[in-house]
């Protein structure tokens, strides 16, 4: 579907703002609606688009096998670490009143770590299912 | 009169999806997928703005606008290529 001129260039426009869109979604999800999971399948439906568009070597050529499955472990690791770090600290799993000044600030950093871990995760699974599934034929 | 708005396109989103489930080939129904997209944006907007939080509504409106596209591309690449996978189609066998 690369030879197609329509496709290429309306995909070389479109990717860039779904993953502006996705970031938005990811960062303002406190205030409205989005949260980590959408924002993560956002973020894969860019890729996956890039991937339908210019085929799954691409997908490959720009992020490697290898990085996207420590990438599904970071973000599990990001989640499980903020939770177990007020653990240490001597407040119950989960907390997020210990990790700033007051609580205020540390419910705003914690959902912030947490949801971040969540959009890496779903990103890296959803990209991973994909590329699986569709460059079955070619691996 | 956006209720008046919403039913009618309630309405013609209707008419896309009878479309989508009897075309007889492959083509009127992706036309018809995609005519009832973009009645669903158009109908996120109106009612985001009938019940009075426009901000909120558009942010979904703008997400459904952008990945209704790439179920539209999907879909065609699949009708066309079999595989989603591929980036031409395969070539008939060489004569020898």
């Amino acid at each position: 579907m690369r030879d197609n001129p329509v496709l290429r260039v309306v995909t070389k426009i479109i990717v860039p703002v779904i993953f502006l869109f996705a970031l938005y979604v990811q960062f303002h999800g406190d205030y409205g609606p989005g949260g980590g999971f959408q924002a993560g399948v956002i973020f894969a439906a860019g890729l996956i688009l890039y991937g339908l568009i210019f085929g799954t070597e691409s997908i490959r050529c720009l992020i490697s096998t290898r990085f996207l499955r420590a990438l599904i472990a970071a973000g599990l690791l990001l989640f499980a670490s903020v939770g177990f770090l007020p653990l240490l600290m001597g407040w119950n799993y989960l907390d997020y009143d210990a990790l700033g000044q007051n609580p205020l600030s540390g419910q705003h950093l914690g959902i912030f770590l947490v949801e971040l871990g969540v959009g890496i995760t779903v990103a890296a699974v959803m990209v991973t299912i994909f590329v699986a599934f569709a460059g079955r034929r070619d691996s | 009169m956006l209720i008046l708005v919403v039913t009618v396109l309630l309405g013609t989103m209707g008419l896309a999806l009878i479309r989508a489930v009897r075309g007889p080939t492959v083509y009127d129904r992706i036309l018809a997928a995609n005519a009832f997209t973009t009645k669903t944006i158009v109908m996120v907007t109106t009612f985001g703005f009938m019940v009075g939080e426009p901000g909120l509504y558009l942010d979904i409106a703008l997400m459904y606008a952008l990945i209704g596209f790439i179920g539209t591309v999907a879909v065609l690449k699949v009708s066309e290529f079999g595989n989603l996978g591929q980036t031409r189609p395969e070539l008939p066998p060489k004569p020898k």
